[in-house]
């Protein structure tokens, strides 16, 4: 059950989150709220926490101070709230490689409760969405990278999640792939599923995002309507003149 | 307070069963072999040049015995590679972004475990029934162990799963701790054929309470104290699961 009411309530509050491995701080106090129904483009070079963030958000790293809500309820407090609400596909195939598709999504969506049938109706409706009927049966490792992303993507929408979380989503992805994901991000969002993409193709950003912020080593240098961003020049443009001498 | 979560717990079982059947070989195959030459070469083989243990034939007492080492290799080796595998692809970020709590994942692994374990067991009794060598005094008593040990060893092999950093650390105990203290735990010979010392060093070894209160299931022979061996699995059970819940709980190797 979801917690927040109203349209204006953030579905993600990162409230003075650190996070730091050993004596390594990656993020320090990070403030974020994003509104529900956006579509939030997270920019940042290599090692600049945008990851870490995801992270500690969807439960996969423990948080060392400061909180973090999804659609109200805290994700150390109240996790398995929080997590009904998330979905994410991760940088990472992060999959059992022998299982195939359909049992990755069978198993996702047990994880989630749900029951049998409609973890089968699910399964079947993402596998016809994401084109991959030929490759129902095969096993993860037997796939392309194309292929593979389109299921880890499959996975992070098997449970109708509010929020997701797209972690380099197109990586490894034809161009032709490329756009055809992109109009089914647009369709997810447009029915009011609320995106939040990283991704080092800035034109993807540029395409797709309502809003966009930059985070370099764990702080937000900055965030603005994409109208905004791109005021001056392309989102490349702006990224390259604020993370200078940040990336090499 | 959330409810319990039993779909995710069945899908966690559904899917050890069918890692179980991917590697049918080495998982079931494997075991049952290992088991019927067990049978075949001390309880036929050997058994003939001996007349009886405990005052049953040697095939019917070391029989107990090689079901048990069994059913703990099977639920170890079930728990431990499954989780460090997962571990290894990151396959257990699936489990950590989902609403599972950390006790529905243990019993989940649990439970899984257990299942090959018991898969184990019944092919195992079936060669065991065509050697003539199965007897079953308290079908009960014997469920209970079989349950009982099957969790134990579950439970340690999450703790190994969770502790290895490579392939060969997940070895270390099976080959160090496991196999030996079985094998010294009274499969093959009774305890009061050894020297005293010996004696008293075997009470000590938990094992030995694990083959001897499923002989007493089956045979109806015991050499321990019931009581004690009740206390011993029991113990295991809570100590091993508090354990594996405490790790989980704090994220020790699993959440970064």
């Amino acid at each position: 059950m979801q917690k927040y009411d109203s349209d204006t309530t953030p579905i993600l509050q990162v409230q003075n989150l650190t996070k730091a491995y050993g004596r390594k701080t990656i993020l320090e106090n990070f403030n974020l709220d994003i509104a529900k129904g956006g579509f939030f483009g997270l920019l940042g070079p290599n090692g600049a926490g945008k990851s870490t963030l995801i992270h500690c958000v969807t439960g996969i790293a423990r948080i060392t101070a400061g909180k973090v809500l999804v659609g109200g309820s805290d994700v150390e407090t109240e996790y398995q709230a929080a997590r009904r609400q998330i979905g994410l596909s991760p940088q990472e195939f992060n999959v059992d490689i022998f299982a195939t598709p359909l049992q990755l999504l069978d198993f996702v969506g047990g994880y989630y409760g749900l029951s049998a049938s409609v973890r089968k109706e699910r399964a079947e409706e993402l596998i016809t969405q994401f084109e991959l009927t030929d490759h129902a049966y095969k096993q993860f490792k037997e796939l392309s990278g194309g292929l593979k992303r389109r299921v880890t993507l499959a996975r992070a929408l098997m449970h109708k999640p509010p929020l997701l979380i797209l972690d380099e989503p197109t990586a490894g992805v034809d161009v032709e792939q490329r756009h055809s994901l992109w109009r089914y991000f647009r369709e997810l969002n447009q029915s009011g599923t609320t995106i939040i993409l990283t991704s080092h193709y800035l034109e993807e950003i540029e395409q797709l995002c309502t809003e966009v912020a930059i985070i370099n080593k764990g702080k937000l240098l900055i965030r603005e309507s994409i109208e905004d961003f791109t005021k001056e020049g392309s989102v490349e443009e702006k990224y390259l003149r604020l993370t200078s001498g940040n990336t090499f | 307070m959330e409810n319990i979560n039993w779909v995710a717990i069945y899908t966690m079982v559904r899917r050890e069963v069918t890692r179980t059947f991917r590697v049918v070989v080495q998982t079931l195959v494997a075991p049952v072999i290992s088991a019927s030459l067990y049978i075949f070469i001390f309880g036929v083989v050997v058994g003939r040049s001996i007349d009886t243990i405990v005052g049953v034939p040697y095939i019917t007492f070391v029989f107990p015995g090689i079901l048990m080492l069994s059913v703990i290799n099977a639920s170890f080796s079930s728990s431990s590679s499954s989780l460090y595998f997962a571990r290894f692809t990151k396959s257990i970020e699936e489990l950590l972004v989902a609403p599972v709590s950390y006790l529905e994942i243990i019993f989940g692994y649990m439970l899984g475990s257990m299942m090959r374990a018991l898969i184990v067991a019944s092919l195992i009794l079936l060669v065991g029934v065509l050697f003539g060598a199965v007897s079953l005094v308290s079908p009960l008593l014997f469920v209970i162990y079989i349950l009982g040990v099957s969790a134990i060893f579950s439970l340690l092999g999450m703790l190994v799963g969770l502790w290895a950093q490579s392939f060969e650390q997940l070895s270390v105990l099976n080959t160090f701790i496991i196999t030996p203290f079985t094998y010294l735990g009274g499969i093959f010979y009774s305890i009061t054929m050894l020297p005293e010392t010996a004696q008293i060093i075997t009470m000590l070894n938990p094992f030995f309470y694990f083959v001897d209160g499923i002989r007493n299931a089956m045979i109806g022979i015991s050499e321990a104290n019931i009581f004690v061996g009740a206390v011993v699995i029991g113990g295991l059970v809570v100590g091993l699961g508090s354990t594996v819940f405490y790790l989980f709980k704090t994220g020790w190797r699993v959440r970064v």
